[in-house]
Parts: C-alpha cells; sequence; structure tokens
C-alpha cells in the first residue's frame, strides 16, 4: 500500500518539477488600494531584537521599526496590525502576502534586489561582536575556533563564515535564541547589528563590544517586487519625517543622540 | 518569582487562552471532518477512497512542523493568498488531527466483530442501515479511547505552533523568557498547566469510555 | 508575478540537505536507542509485583507524556542552561525521555501479555529472574508489541523536526537555511516533506523486519 502511495507521488511530481508555474489573482503590484479595501496594513517587525522590534515591559511590542511603519500607515491612512518575523521569514512572509511590507532590521542588499524591492535606507548600521566583559577576544582575527552566534537568514551570518572562517558559527532562528547563547554560555561571542547589541549589552551589565564595525549595513524596509505603490508612500513617509523634524527625535528616543546620515529628501 | 509571574500573568493567559481555542476548535473541526475521511475509507469508495488513503498516509508520514509551515509558507507562496499564523496553525491542526482521527476511527469500524454485522443483515437490514445502527455506533464507542488520546496529543501539540510565530503558552513563554531570563520557573508553570489539561482530557476520555463502551472493546488504546 | 516553479536552486543546495537528511537519521537512532532503554527499565518497574516500583513507573509516565516534547527540549536547553549541554543532546535527551515514557506503557503491556506460565516453567528449569526476563519474557513481549513500537519509532523521527528550533542541523533547520538563501519556500518543504515520508515508511519496514510480529497478518501503521 505504501509503495502505491509513492507511486502516486512519483507520477505527479514530474508534473509539478515540469510546470512552468501560473498566475494568481493578487499579481497586480499595488498593494495600497488592497490595503485600503482591506482596512489595515500588515507590518512585519521583529519582537525579540531591541530596539528596532521587541516587547517592552508591558509586554507590548515597541521598537524604532515599528514607530516608521506607524507613520506609514497614517501616511496612507489606515489602521496598523503588527506581525511578528524573523530574519529567517520576514521574506518568506513578504513574497506569500501575509505582510504588506516588512521593517525588521533588514539590511538592503543587492542580492536580495533579486527577490524583494526596498525603499530608501532608513538606518544606518554596522556589524560588530558582544562578549563578556572577561573575555580575551578583540576582534574578528582572534575569533579562530570560538564558538559564534548569529542569525539565521542575516547578511551577518554571510559576513562573519568570510571574516572568520576558522570560528565555529551557529546560526540560530532568531535573536532571542541567539542572544540566550551567548548569555548562558553556550556562545563566546554574538555578532551582530551595532544598535541591537547595544541594547542587549544596555540591559545586562557583563557584557561589552568589540571588534569595531565589520561591515556597513543600510536597513531598509522591504517589499515585493514592483510594489511601486508601496515605495512611494514609505519613501514619502521617511522624508517627511525627516523633513518635520520626527525622525530625530526618534533616533534619539531609541539609540540617543543624533542620527549619523540625513535621510535622502526629494523636492514636492 | 511570584513577582515575575504575577507581573506577565495577563500575557501568558492570553496565551493560555489562544492554546486552549486552537486545540479545541481543531479536535472539533478534525472530528467531524474525519467521519467523512473514515466512512469513505471503510465503505472503500471507487476513487475518493483512495484519495483518502493518501491523504491519511502523507499527513500521518510528515512531522506536525513541516506541515504548519507548508500551510503559512508554502501554500500561500505558491496560491498566493494571505493567512496569518493563527489561522495558518488552526488550518494545519485540522487537516492533521482528522487524518489520525481517521485511521482510528477505520480500526473502531474494522473492529466491529463480522458476527454483529452477519447477524444485522440477516436481521433484512440494508448495508447502510447496518453501517448506520450498528456499525457506527459501536466502532465509533470503541475508537473513542484512541479520540481522547488523539485530543491530548493535539493539546501538547499547540506548543509547536510557536515556531509560527502564532500565539500560545509555550511561544509567549519564550517571548517573555527573552526578556527576564527565567526559563525554569517560566518553562516549570508552562509544564504544569500542559499536565494538568492533559490529565484532565484524559481523565474525561476514559469517564466517558467506561461509561459508554461496549463490553469486548480494548480497555486501553494502543499507545 | 504568479509562482515560477525552480527546482535547481534546491538541487545545488543538496549538501545541506543530504546533511540535514543525516544529522536526522543520528538524532532519531539517538533518541530511539534512550527511549527502548528508558522504556524497558520503566516498562519493567510498570508491571512488577512490588507497589512502589508500579506507582514510580506511573508517575514517570504520566508526569513526562503529558508535557509537550518542545516543552521537554527547551526545559533541557534553557531551563538546565548551567549544564551547557550541545544542543544535539538537548534533543537527544528531550526525544528518549518523551518517547522513553511511551515506549515503557509499550513494554508494560507488552511484559503483562506474555503468560505467567512462561515465567513459572523458566523457574522450574532453575533459571533466575534475570535471566528469564533476558531470554524468555522480553523477545515474546518485544516481538508482541513490533508493530506498536514501529510507530513509536516512526513517530520519534518525526518528531525529531522539533529540535529545529535550538539550532541542531537536522532536515527541517536545513530547510530553514536553504529557504532563507533561495526564497524557493515551496519546493524546499514539499522536498523535504518527501524525504520524512521515506524515512518513515523505510524505519517501519525496517523494524517490522527484525522483529516479525508474533501474530502474522496484523495490521499496523
Amino acid at each position: 500500500m505504501k509503495r502505491r502511495h509513492f507511486l502516486t507521488i512519483a507520477g505527479v511530481a514530474p508534473a509539478l518539477a515540469l510546470l512552468p508555474g501560473f498566475a494568481r489573482a493578487d499579481d497586480a503590484p499595488d498593494s495600497i488600494a488592497a490595503i485600503k479595501a482591506r482596512g489595515k496594513l500588515l507590518a512585519g517587525v521583529k519582537m525579540d531584537t531591541p530596539p528596532f522590534g521587541f516587547l517592552n515591559e508591558q509586554n507590548e511590542p515597541a521598537g524604532f521599526d515599528l514607530d516608521i511603519l506607524r507613520a506609514v500607515a497614517a501616511t496612507i491612512g489606515v489602521p496598523i496590525e503588527f506581525v511578528r518575523v524573523t530574519s529567517v521569514t520576514r521574506i518568506p512572509l513578504l513574497l506569500s502576502g501575509n505582510v504588506d511590507v516588512v521593517a525588521a532590521s533588514m539590511t538592503h542588499t543587492r542580492e536580495r534586489e533579486h527577490t524583494i524591492d526596498f525603499s530608501a535606507d532608513y538606518y544606518v548600521g554596522g556589524q560588530t561582536l558582544l562578549v563578556p566583559k572577561a573575555s580575551t577576544i578583540t576582534g574578528v582575527d582572534t575569533l579562530d575556533g570560538k564558538r559564534v552566534a548569529v542569525q539565521q537568514g542575516t547578511t551577518l551570518a554571510k559576513n562573519i563564515a568570510t571574516l572568520a572562517p576558522k570560528a565555529n558559527v551557529t546560526a540560530f532562528r532568531d535573536y532571542d535564541a541567539a542572544w540566550l547563547a551567548l548569555a548562558q554560555g553556550r556562545a563566546d561571542v554574538l555578532t551582530g547589528s551595532l544598535s541591537i547589541l547595544e541594547g542587549f549589552a544596555k540591559n545586562n551589565d557583563g557584557f561589552k563590544i568589540v571588534g569595531g564595525l565589520l561591515s556597513k549595513e543600510p536597513f531598509g524596509v522591504g517589499m515585493r517586487h514592483g510594489d511601486w505603490a508601496m515605495r512611494d508612500a514609505v519613501n514619502a513617509t521617511l522624508q517627511d519625517l525627516w523633513s518635520s523634524g520626527a525622525y530625530a527625535k526618534l533616533y534619539q528616543t531609541w539609540f540617543g543622540g543624533e542620527p549619523p546620515e540625513q535621510i535622502e529628501v526629494y523636492p514636492q | 518569582m511570584g513577582e515575575l509571574l504575577l507581573h506577565n500573568a495577563p500575557f501568558l493567559l492570553a496565551g493560555l487562552r489562544a492554546t486552549l481555542a486552537l486545540a479545541g476548535w481543531s479536535a472539533l473541526v478534525g472530528t467531524l471532518l474525519a467521519i467523512p475521511v473514515a466512512l469513505l475509507r471503510y465503505l472503500d469508495v471507487p476513487v475518493l477512497g483512495r484519495v483518502c488513503a493518501f491523504y491519511i498516509w502523507f499527513i500521518r508520514g510528515t512531522p506536525l512542523l513541516v506541515v504548519l509551515l507548508l500551510a503559512y509558507f508554502a501554500l500561500p507562496a505558491l496560491f498566493g493568498y494571505r493567512t496569518t499564523a493563527a489561522s495558518a496553525a488552526l488550518v494545519g491542526f485540522i487537516v492533521f488531527l482528522a487524518a489520525y482521527a481517521a485511521q482510528d476511527m477505520l480500526t473502531g469500524l474494522q473492529s466491529v466483530p463480522r458476527g454483529l454485522i452477519e447477524g444485522a443483515a440477516a436481521l433484512g437490514l440494508t448495508r447502510f442501515q447496518v453501517i448506520r445502527l450498528v456499525v457506527a455506533p459501536l466502532g465509533a464507542r470503541i475508537a473513542l479511547p484512541a479520540l481522547f488520546g488523539q485530543y491530548v496529543r493535539m493539546f501538547k501539540y499547540t506548543s509547536v505552533a510557536s515556531a509560527l510565530g502564532a500565539t500560545e503558552l509555550t511561544g509567549s513563554v519564550l517571548l517573555v523568557n527573552g526578556r527576564v531570563f527565567q526559563p525554569l520557573p517560566l518553562l516549570g508553570i508552562a509544564a504544569l498547566v500542559y499536565l494538568v489539561v492533559c490529565l484532565a482530557i484524559s481523565l474525561a476520555g476514559r469517564w466517558l469510555h467506561q461509561r459508554l463502551a461496549p463490553d469486548f472493546a480494548p480497555a486501553t488504546p494502543e499507545g | 508575478m504568479g509562482y515560477h516553479f525552480d527546482w535547481a536552486p534546491i538541487w545545488q543546495h543538496r549538501d545541506q540537505i543530504a546533511s540535514g537528511l543525516l544529522v536526522t537519521i543520528a538524532l532519531s537512532i539517538a533518541g530511539l536507542l534512550g527511549a527502548l532503554l528508558i522504556g524497558l527499565v520503566v516498562g519493567t518497574a510498570g508491571a512488577s509485583r512490588r507497589r512502589p516500583a508500579r506507582v514510580a513507573a506511573v508517575l514517570y509516565v504520566e508526569g513526562v507524556r503529558n508535557v509537550p516534547l518542545l516543552l521537554h527540549i527547551y526545559l533541557w536547553f534553557l531551563g538546565f542552561s548551567a549544564l551547557q549541554l550541545p544542543a544535539f543532546l538537548c534533543a537527544a535527551f528531550g526525544l528518549s525521555i518523551y518517547s522513553g515514557a511511551y515506549a515503557a506503557e509499550l513494554i508494560r503491556t507488552g511484559l503483562a501479555s506474555v503468560p505467567a506460565q512462561q515465567s513459572e516453567a523458566a523457574s522450574a528449569l532453575g533459571l533466575k529472574r534475570w535471566t528469564t526476563l533476558r531470554f524468555v519474557i522480553y523477545p515474546q513481549a518485544l516481538r508482541a508489541i513490533a508493530p506498536s513500537l514501529a510507530s513509536l519509532a516512526s513517530q520519534l523521527i518525526k518528531d525529531s523536526s522539533l529540535a529545529s528550533v535550538v539550532a541542531v542541523g537536522e532536515l527541517a533547520y536545513e530547510a530553514g537555511a536553504v529557504d532563507a538563501d533561495t526564497f524557493r519556500t515551496f519546493e524546499v518543504y514539499a522536498t523535504i516533506t518527501l524525504l520524512y515520508l521515506l524515512l518513515v515508511t523505510v524505519s517501519s519496514h525496517l523494524i517490522l523486519r527484525l522483529a516479525p510480529p508474533a501474530t502474522p497478518g496484523r495490521r499496523h501503521g
């Protein structure tokens, strides 16, 4: 009986493999109209990555990315609903239509441009290392044989593989898990974005940032390929935030200090 | 520790409520779905019977995590529809439970002693009447312990929905732990809750079985 | 945009998927051996004539079985973090302890199904209790429950997928990694679904081959 079932699969599978694919009802790239019709913006954010997207003391989602997307929702004119994503799931959920837009500490890369579109950069950070205060690790060259925790599906994971090929890297499915690995001593070093690591270090004594900036990581808001309406809405929102000074205030709140780079503003 | 739990109680209770809803609805709808599937297999209906056989074999050979991942990521990407983690989890659980419940019901139906069926036929009942009046009621009562075993399993399996980010108890506990780093009390409380609810469901099943079971039914389900 | 099937990236990442498959197999074997060991100890206690042993067995079985496997794994990984167990061991322990409870129940009923005359005859022949258990009782009990053991093994293989949440590099984890690289979500999950089906089918056949059921023609699966 079981062989018969495998034969069924064997019969159907080649058909699937040879199928060129098919068009779907939601292929029209203008998502704003659909969002307005639906009545809410589905925003993909992280919920374990301070200060970009995390749970606050009241266990409510909060963070820099969330505030940016709240402003986007206001521009479009609909309420916002946050959907939890992780580095692994943020692009698949965007592609499948489960979220309309993603702000999840996502680096704008040319490779990702093949699959999704990005807004203008809304934050520039860099990759660095977080270690216990007592650690002797000082940088990327001292990582040989050390256990490195990183998030799966990130530029950070790719970078560390290139920069420290002899390190023992484990990729976790979200920041929560990677951070816990370091905090519990399962990993010698956590590598991630500067602001995120600073967020962890601020809330927990006993850790320090080392190694300088290993890479430049510009963050962009992600949307589906060809979704020009969404990209215009997000870029307009970012520019308005900058011009009105609201962006600088947000930056001060979440990161402390002045924004190091300006958001590009186009004239009307 | 008490303060930790008190402070986070609303959030954790919301997770528990979501877990109960998820388990409850998937048990209800999954069981209802399993009935036609089991009957189609029992009667060996020409095309649909084979389809049901394939469905049962396919789901029973696939990990729940993979079923949920298919429901949340793969199928929406393939067919271009939008879903939430909660809906995908519900659909995944329903489809999952129905396959196992259908197999248990099928076993129950096939366990009804031949003698009873032949006796009913000898009384002049049609095939459908035999099934409706004799086989199905008896088969249902034989299958009852196994079905309750599936319900208990389902309640435990809601924890896997945390991989989708759906709201339920285990995921909520992990999110709180990410903030406060007190895994033992948090996981301990969660374990206790699952234990209590699962035992309650098991006892309910056993009580029902004692009241309804026919004499020839096995006392405990296999495994 | 539509959906365009593209299986090539999956083939390009076949090394990752193959590695995941091997880890799944290793984890499943480790878990199964552990579960059988625990099952033999606890199951024998459960069938014991002495009341304390039986009570202890029930406490173990009910206390362990009614807690989700995922929680077991997290307890070893996060809860007992002081032990610093590698993720693979956390998953293996979780699987062994959890499945061990189910195995214990199976073995208990298997032992109960062996007629008492067997023990009596063995002691009449002058065999000690442990020898009796080892050469007379256990083999018969195991043969009686072989189909259920095959089910247990299948379940264990499927449950091993949960190890992915603690970053054990088994099949489900590697699927996530390949998905993150290629974004071919449907193709990668369809592939591992087939691989799990294959694993479960092959393992059932192997176990039934190793320990044919005592009563031929008995339904399994």
